[in-house]
């Protein structure tokens, strides 16, 4: 219990907070590496899953290389880029791609597909070529998947990222190992609930984004812009 | 505008034949009802007409010009649309599902919803429901819509996939009367598929009665059809031995009185 509070007194002292070794600077690093990470990652992803929600085709074979990647261990891939690529930033960022990567994929087709099938015929009856349909039908209709995607990459990526600190001195992960090695379970302690409590921070963010995505797809009677 | 189906015939790569040589003329400015039960082929040969569904084997021309020649978006944006449930998009508003096409087609937002405006009124609707997202109209109501929107590029031709299936029997009857009325006025070739041989008969110049797998069991006007069905499928398809069919009269101090073979009085015979 002590070292429970000994953690967050850490937290609340000014003093922590502040330098290049600052929990600020950490937090800011920790935040970079995740959104370049899920950003990384997306530049693949969403285009590979909108088309697969939209053809329908491929979705099989995508699956299973996804899941398949999903049972990389993180920490693994890590180690193996780190030997190929030397220590820095860059072997955390690919492998935290890697891991982004299959939550991505999945919202994105999962959000193309979820459009109601009857409005997307329509839609091509009246004449919309297929890129009009994906951009003015499906990726509207389903935007909330395709956020909810993001959201489990997202916070997938933000717990994981404490391994940039593995090879390279960046991010709050640097507490955990810095601590570990010289058994400062104080400082363990606190940089593992700074990073529970940025990942809750983002889940919330993401989650009022995916409800405002979703909620542009579903207007109701009770919609409350029926008078604007 | 004209149609013409070109002994038209659809095999899925399964085998399955949806239709198998289908022929027959739609004149310009004419209504032609496909109806049958599930299985005939109708929904399929309708939407060969705009290339949602290309034959593999014959040809469905439009003014004597084979619609596989033609490029399949351009054609369906001259080519209005009004599928079974609707199909609004869900997340535009009422004046933007009607403004779709003249939009995709260059028209200033501006004027396309001004445009859009005055077709709802045209449908029966007041424009003041093109705020309105699909969602926050009846079932009703969405039909119009889809109509509006249909008609919102002035196309030559107006297909219909079971239009008014999805809504109740005195809304389908509003519905009807509207379509009829829209016709007298607008004059388009339309082609509409339904189940319901009441409507067909309702709206239609000319009936085409199909057999499972596209197979033409008569056409003809529906007077014709009711006059003398071809067969007993036909007869029995279009209920012309049912009791609201097979009317008689009697006479009532010196008038002349149909009644129905329930007995039921339908009106004065003038």
């Amino acid at each position: 219990m002590s070292t429970f509070l000994d953690a967050l007194a850490w937290i609340l002292d000014p003093s922590s907070w502040g330098g290049s070794q600052g929990i600020a600077v950490r937090v800011a690093q920790h935040l970079a590496i995740t959104v370049a990470a899920v950003l990384l990652a997306a530049v693949p992803a969403v285009p590979l899953g909108v088309l697969i929600g939209h053809t329908r085709r491929g979705r099989g074979v995508v699956v299973a290389l996804a899941g398949a990647v999903r049972a990389v261990p993180t920490l693994g891939l890590l180690t193996l880029l780190a030997l190929l690529l030397g220590v820095g930033v860059w072997a955390p960022l690919l492998a935290l791609v890697a891991l982004a990567v299959p939550s991505l994929l999945a919202g994105a087709y999962a959000g193309v597909e979820s459009a109601d099938p009857e409005a997307v015929d329509a839609a091509r009856a009246m004449g919309m070529s297929e890129r009009q349909i994906v951009r003015h039908v499906e990726l509207p209709l389903g935007a909330g998947v395709l956020v909810g995607g993001f959201r489990a990459a997202t916070l997938q990526v933000v717990a994981t990222a404490t391994l940039a600190a593995y090879t390279s001195d960046t991010g709050l992960g640097r507490y955990l190992f810095s601590g570990l090695k010289s058994r400062d379970y104080t400082l363990m302690l606190g940089g593992a609930i700074l990073v529970a409590l940025l990942a809750l921070v983002l889940d919330r963010l993401l989650a009022v984004a995916q409800g405002r995505a979703t909620g542009l797809a579903r207007r109701t009677a009770a919609d409350s812009r029926l008078g604007a | 505008m004209g149609i013409e189906f070109r002994d038209v015939g659809k095999t899925y790569p399964g085998g399955t034949v949806a239709v198998a040589g289908f022929s027959h003329v739609v004149p310009s400015h004419t209504t032609v009802a496909l109806v049958g039960s599930s299985g005939s082929g109708k929904t399929t040969l309708l939407r060969m007409v705009n290339r949602m569904v290309d034959p593999t084997s014959g040809a469905v021309l439009i003014d004597d010009q084979d619609v596989r020649e033609l490029d399949k978006v351009a054609l369906r944006r001259r080519i209005g649309y009004v599928p079974q449930a609707g199909g609004l998009l869900p997340h535009r508003t009422v004046v933007d599902n009607v403004a779709t096409v003249p939009v995709l087609g260059g028209t200033p937002r501006r004027a396309a919803r001004a445009a859009a405006a005055d077709l709802l009124a045209l449908v029966g609707l007041d424009p003041s429901l093109g705020r309105r997202y699909p969602a926050q109209l009846s079932g009703g109501q969405q039909q119009r819509v889809a109509v509006a929107r249909a008609l919102a590029a002035d196309p030559n031709i107006l297909l219909m996939d079971e239009p008014f299936g999805a809504v109740d029997p005195i809304v389908r009857r509003e519905l009807q009367d509207e379509m009829l009325r829209l016709q007298a006025e607008l004059g388009k070739t339309v082609v509409i598929v339904t189940h319901d041989v009441d409507e067909a008969f309702r709206l239609a110049d000319e009936v085409v009665v199909l057999r499972a797998g596209g197979v033409v069991a008569q056409s003809g006007t529906p007077k014709n059809i009711l006059a003398a069905p071809a067969d007993a499928f036909v007869r029995e398809f279009v209920g012309a031995d049912r009791p609201d069919r097979t009317l008689s009269t009697s006479e009532i101090d010196g008038r002349r009185v149909v009644v129905d073979a329930n007995g039921r009085p339908l009106g004065i015979l003038q």
